[in-house]
Order: C-alpha cells, then sequence, then structure tokens
C-alpha cells in the first residue's frame, strides 16, 4: 500500500502539467455541457469524444475523457436540482428531494449539498483506487484464460441478478449485445459470423455507434415526447449561503459514509450508478433521522444519493483498469478506448503503463477538485442555456450524434445503424429494458468467448477447467449462483415479475 | 399504443433477430470440437437464448394484459412529437449517403427549425449554417477527421 502513495505521489508529476489541467477544465467544462443537455450523457459524451482523441497520447486521452466524465455527472444533477429533468439517469434519485427543495427556493442549498457530497463520494471512490489497484491487479497477474472466463462470467451474472429490472429483460439486452458483438472476423478461427454476406458487416458493428443510437438518439426522442417545457427553478447561486451550506456539510457525514459505502461496491460489481443511486437513496429513506421528511426536500435525499452516484461511477474505474472489466455502460466506452490506444486494459497495465495508471488515478483527484469548483461556478451559465428552446438545441444535438456516428469508422452506414439503435433505445427504456448491459456485453464478449475457447484449448474440450484450483472454481460457482437467484425469486413469486413498477429504470 | 402491443412487438422483434442468428450460425460449424466450441457455438446459442426469453416474455405479457393494456406507451400528441422528430433524421441520413454530411446537416437544421420549430426563417438559416461551418473548422481544421463529403464540396475544391 505504501508503495501505491509513491507512485501516486509519481501519477501527480504526470498528471500536472498545463496542458493537462487546460484539458481537465475543458472536459469538466465540456461534460456539464453534456450533462445538462437532454439526449447527450456521459457515455456517448465519452462516445462522441473519443474519435478525436486517436492522435493524442494516452495519458492526455484519459485526462480529457475522464474529466468530461465527472463534468457530466455533475451537469446531470444540476438539472435535475434546477428543472426536474435528470440529465443523466443516474441523478433521477436527486430530482426525488433536490427539486422540491429548488422550488422552496432553497436551490443555492440543494446545488452546494449535490456537488459536494458528489465531490466526496468520488474522493472515497479515488481513495478506493489508490489503495486496491495494485493488490487486484497483483492478484490477477495469476489468472489464466480460465480464471477470466470466470470473471467475465461473474460480470455478466450479477447484471442479471442486482441489475435491478426483470431478469429476462437483462438476459435478452445481454444476449443482443453478445450476438451485436460477434458480428465480423471470429478472431480464434478467422471466420466471417453473422455478416449474411453484407460488406458493411465484415468489420462489425461498432458499440461506439450503438451507444450514440441508444444513449443519444433514444434519450432524445424520450425527451421530445414529453414535450420538453423547461419550467426551471432559479440557478442563481448565493455565494453567503452556499459557505454556509458548507458548513453545515459534517454534520451529514453518516450519509455521506453510507453513500459511498454503497456507490464503491455497486461501481466495482458492475451494478453501476443508477443502481447505486437508487439503491443509497432507499436505503436513506428507511434508516434516516429525517425520514419523514423524504420527498419534501430534505438535504440528505440529495446526498444520499449523490454520493452514491460519484463513488460508483469512480469505483467502476477500478475493475477496469486491473481487470479489464468496465462497471458502468461510461467505463465500457473507456475501455474500448484503451484498446483503440493501442493499450491493454487488465494487470498488465500496471506493470507495462505505470506512468498511464497513475497518471490516470492523480489526475481523478485533481479532475473532481476542478470540477466542483467549475461547477459552482458556472451553474448558473449552464441553466441559462436550457432557456434556449427545445426546438433549436434538438437538432443540433442529433447532428452531433450524426458526426459523432460517422467519426468512428469513417463509414456512412454507420449513421444507418445509429439510427436503428435510437429507435430500439427509444422502445427498451419504454419497457425498461436496462441498456448498460448491451454496451457492457458487446465490449467485453468477445474476450469472453476467446478466454472460454482457449480454456476448451487447453484442456482439450472439457469444462472441468473451471473447477480446477479454488480460485477460479470458487467464481465460477458464486457467478453460477448469481444466475440461478432470479430463477429462485421467480418461483416463489411469479406474479411479481411482470409488474412494470418493479422495475427500476437502469440505462 | 398500449404497453402491451410494445411488449409483444419489440419480443417478436427480438425473437426474429435470435433466430436470424441462429439461421446465421447453422452457415458455421456450429458444434463441440475436440478442440472446444467451434465459430458457431456461441452464435447459434445466443440466438436460440434470445428466441427463448422473447417467447417468455411475450407469454408473461400475455398472462397480465389485463394491466399492461391500461398502460399507455405514450399519447396521440407524444406519438405524433416523437414522428415529427424522428422522420427527418431518416432523411438527413439518406440524403447524406450521398450530399454527404456537411449539406444535409444544414438542410436538415434549416427545415426542422423553420417549420417543426416554427422559427423565423434568418435564425434557421443562421443555426443551420452556424453549426454547419463550425463542425467543418473543428473536425478538418483542427483535429484533422474528415467527414462524408459530396458534391457540393468537391465542387467547392474542399472534398
Amino acid at each position: 500500500m505504501l508503495s501505491n502513495i509513491d507512485s501516486l505521489m509519481h501519477g501527480f508529476g504526470v498528471a500536472l502539467s498545463g496542458y493537462h489541467i487546460m484539458l481537465m477544465m475543458g472536459g469538466v467544462l465540456l461534460g456539464i455541457l453534456v450533462g445538462v443537455l437532454p439526449g447527450l450523457g456521459a457515455p456517448n459524451g465519452v462516445t462522441l469524444l473519443l474519435p478525436l482523441t486517436f492522435g493524442m497520447d494516452p495519458v492526455s486521452a484519459i485526462i480529457l475523457l475522464t474529466s468530461l466524465y465527472w463534468g457530466a455527472l455533475f451537469g446531470g444533477s444540476t438539472t435535475s436540482i434546477l428543472f426536474n429533468i435528470p440529465g443523466e439517469p443516474s441523478s433521477v434519485a436527486t430530482t426525488f428531494d433536490g427539486y422540491p427543495m429548488a422550488r422552496q427556493g432553497r436551490a443555492t442549498e440543494a446545488l452546494t449539498c449535490a456537488f459536494l457530497s458528489a465531490g466526496f463520494g468520488a474522493l472515497v471512490g479515488v481513495i478506493v483506487i489508490t489503495l486496491l489497484s495494485t493488490a487486484v491487479a497483483n492478484f490477477a497477474l495469476r489468472f489464466g484464460p480460465p480464471e477470466y472466463f470466470a470473471v467475465y462470467l461473474l460480470a455478466f451474472a450479477s447484471f442479471i441478478a442486482f441489475g435491478g429490472g426483470t431478469p429476462l429483460k437483462t438476459i435478452i439486452s445481454l444476449c443482443l449485445g453478445f450476438g451485436l458483438g460477434m458480428v465480423g472476423i471470429d478472431t480464434v478461427s478467422g471466420n466471417m459470423r453473422l455478416t449474411f454476406d453484407f460488406d458493411q458487416l465484415v468489420r462489425g458493428i461498432s458499440f461506439l455507434v450503438v451507444v450514440i443510437g441508444l444513449f443519444g438518439l433514444g434519450e432524445l426522442l424520450l425527451t421530445i415526447e414529453e414535450g420538453p417545457e423547461f419550467k426551471g427553478a432559479s440557478g442563481r447561486i448565493d455565494p453567503r449561503e452556499m459557505f454556509r451550506t458548507m458548513g453545515r456539510m459534517p454534520r451529514y457525514w453518516l450519509a455521506m459514509l453510507r453513500g459511498s459505502a454503497v456507490g464503491v461496491w455497486m461501481g466495482i460489481t458492475p451494478g453501476g450508478p443508477t443502481a447505486a443511486s437508487f439503491m443509497s437513496y432507499g436505503i436513506a429513506r428507511r434508516v434516516s433521522r429525517n425520514r419523514a421528511n423524504f420527498g419534501k426536500g430534505e438535504p440528505e435525499g440529495v446526498i444520499a444519493p449523490e454520493t452514491a452516484d460519484h463513488s460508483a461511477g469512480t469505483a467502476a474505474m477500478l475493475p477496469m483498469l486491473s481487470l479489464g472489466i468496465p462497471g458502468s455502460a461510461t467505463a465500457a466506452v473507456m475501455l474500448g478506448g484503451l484498446m483503440i490506444w493501442g493499450l491493454n486494459p487488465g494487470p498488465m497495465l500496471f506493470i507495462e503503463q505505470h506512468d498511464f495508471v497513475w497518471g490516470m488515478i492523480a489526475s481523478m483527484y485533481l479532475g473532481n477538485v476542478v470540477g466542483v469548483v467549475l461547477v459552482l461556478a458556472t451553474v448558473p451559465l449552464f441553466a441559462a442555456m436550457l432557456s434556449i428552446s427545445f426546438s433549436i438545441i434538438g437538432p443540433i444535438i442529433v447532428t452531433v450524434c450524426m458526426v459523432g456516428a460517422y467519426t468512428v469508422a469513417s463509414s456512412p452506414f454507420d449513421l444507418w445503424i445509429a439510427l436503428v439503435f435510437g429507435a430500439v433505445g427509444y422502445a427498451m427504456k419504454k419497457l425498461d429494458y436496462p441498456l448498460a448491459p448491451l454496451i457492457l456485453a458487446m465490449v467485453i464478449g468477445d474476450k469472453a468467448e476467446d478466454a472460454f475457447r482457449q480454456s476448451m484449448l487447453s484442456s482439450n474440450g472439457s469444462l472441468s477447467i473451471f473447477w480446477s484450483n479454488w480460485l477460479v472454481g470458487a467464481i465460477t460457482t458464486l457467478a453460477i449462483l448469481f444466475l440461478l437467484w432470479p430463477l429462485t425469486m421467480l418461483l416463489r413469486r411469479p406474479a411479481q415479475t411482470t409488474d412494470p413498477d418493479a422495475a427500476t429504470h437502469a440505462p | 399504443m398500449t404497453r402491451y402491443h410494445l411488449e409483444l412487438v419489440f419480443a417478436a422483434v427480438v425473437f426474429l433477430v435470435g433466430a436470424i442468428g441462429v439461421y446465421g450460425a447453422t452457415a458455421l460449424d456450429f458444434g463441440w470440437g475436440a478442440d472446444g466450441p467451434q465459430a458457431g457455438f456461441f452464435p447459434f446459442r445466443v440466438g436460440l437464448i434470445l428466441m427463448a426469453a422473447s417467447a417468455l416474455v411475450m407469454a408473461q405479457a400475455v398472462a397480465s394484459r389485463g394491466s399492461l393494456r391500461r398502460i399507455p406507451v405514450t399519447d396521440h400528441e407524444g406519438m405524433k412529437r416523437v414522428l415529427g422528430f424522428g422522420l427527418p433524421i431518416i432523411a438527413m441520413v439518406a440524403l447524406a449517403q450521398w450530399t454527404g454530411l456537411y449539406v444535409a446537416m444544414a438542410l436538415y437544421l434549416f427545415f426542422t427549425i423553420c417549420f417543426r420549430g416554427k422559427r423565423p426563417w434568418h435564425v434557421a438559416l443562421g443555426v443551420a449554417l452556424g453549426v454547419s461551418i463550425a463542425t467543418f473548422l473543428i473536425f478538418e481544421i483542427w483535429f484533422q477527421v474528415p467527414l462524408l463529403k459530396g458534391p457540393l464540396e468537391i465542387m467547392l475544391g474542399l472534398g
């Protein structure tokens, strides 16, 4: 652990340069913009920016993308509080108490609470990463293909068991992702798979284009359907009230710690920020001393989901860096970015790319400080932007999505793919199909299949290799238990699964 | 359209996708060879799972059709807004295939803002040209990422 502190100091040396601080500020501001605008969220903000980073060096690129992510998380909370419109799925829970507070004229208090607790949550997440990442990576160095497959299986299984939403729909979402990821050349045998003799499908379907469709266009269609009227509370920040709220923050230490713990757990296991914020809000509403006030403008009702949201978003980077398994949709996109930059996510990253890993971790500390300061300073500006009519902003967002879809691979055909997934995303959202599993399966489905087939090559086709030592056996068994978990629930109360109210709106 | 119908339609689409996957996998060796699963093994099974899971979703929807029928997916107004927003995007993508992205997005912005947004034509024109030119400067000049171009750009000597 002590050597990690040394590495972190080294990382600060890498990350602290004028150029990087500029990138951080640019990234955070772009992120707030993306988070505030409906239809553009963290996953597709990162996706849209990714093709522009191909020419940058990986450290600068990841600093830009992670900063954008922090900004998007902050921006999402801003619209939740001021307009009752969650800019991000993960800030839905923030509307429950944030918007009532803003309507009571306590917008400054709500925003300050949200940003500071978000910063606190992120800080806890980064500290966990700093302390644990090398241990996890060293542990993972001993992994062979069977262990990797078992861990992938565990990731997929935990989505089905704990993802929120009905297990059946999570399975469909996962399998659609697997299927889409399989299109193209099979990496093991070199055969063409599922291309049906279409030239455009030979290089596969890019998950980046799918993200733009599902999260960008789909989200826009949902927004337009509701007939967006931004009846916002005033976004003016009163500096004195802000400092008073800062002074009161330590009083909520228990809520913040609880939220962070929920967030870190949900971020490392692939539950993701959305599930984390809902769970944290739910727990707080049940155990808080002020629980009678929840839903009517209780600061703790803002603090609980915000800390969980940000600590989950941050902690999701731990499995992404050290195992190559993303804990959220945005982390999945970043993982894809690492591969495109020529880095190999996983434990070897910590040995081969020391500068990159620790530069990134150090930048997470800095990026969040920059984020909290910038977001407090620019909230009125961004809130004013929402007063521009959606009839102008909406079409502009569409063109941004289309340009983004084209830049992924310079293929006109990708525009059609983005369009199709826009419609699919709209329907899936309407029917409470979770979207994150689809992206996760597209990004790591391939690697899971490769790991499985490599294991089979070394065991001559015997499945017993997944129980060949205590480690892989334990992970595989746990994964299978997770897979069976919803089945037992299903048997216990069959009527519950079709109740649409029971499904949470996970991305 | 009620939630019941959308559930059935979407599940049917998923079923079809699964069936296509199964069909595509049968063109490959989808068995389990001496060295483990072959290229078509997983596509075949993923297709089967999709078909089975979507059939189950349909069955569940039918079983609780009473309550699902009472949930509207969207009202008439909402549907009109979605189509009014979505159809021009389809037109833009179709147009972009031969005019390139810049021209298609300028026309799309102009017409949606002018007619659907009911803004004065000079505002629409300003946004359309402004966004297209800004996109050109950012992508072609600053980041040197070329976007899809058509006859107009070639004529202007920019392609």
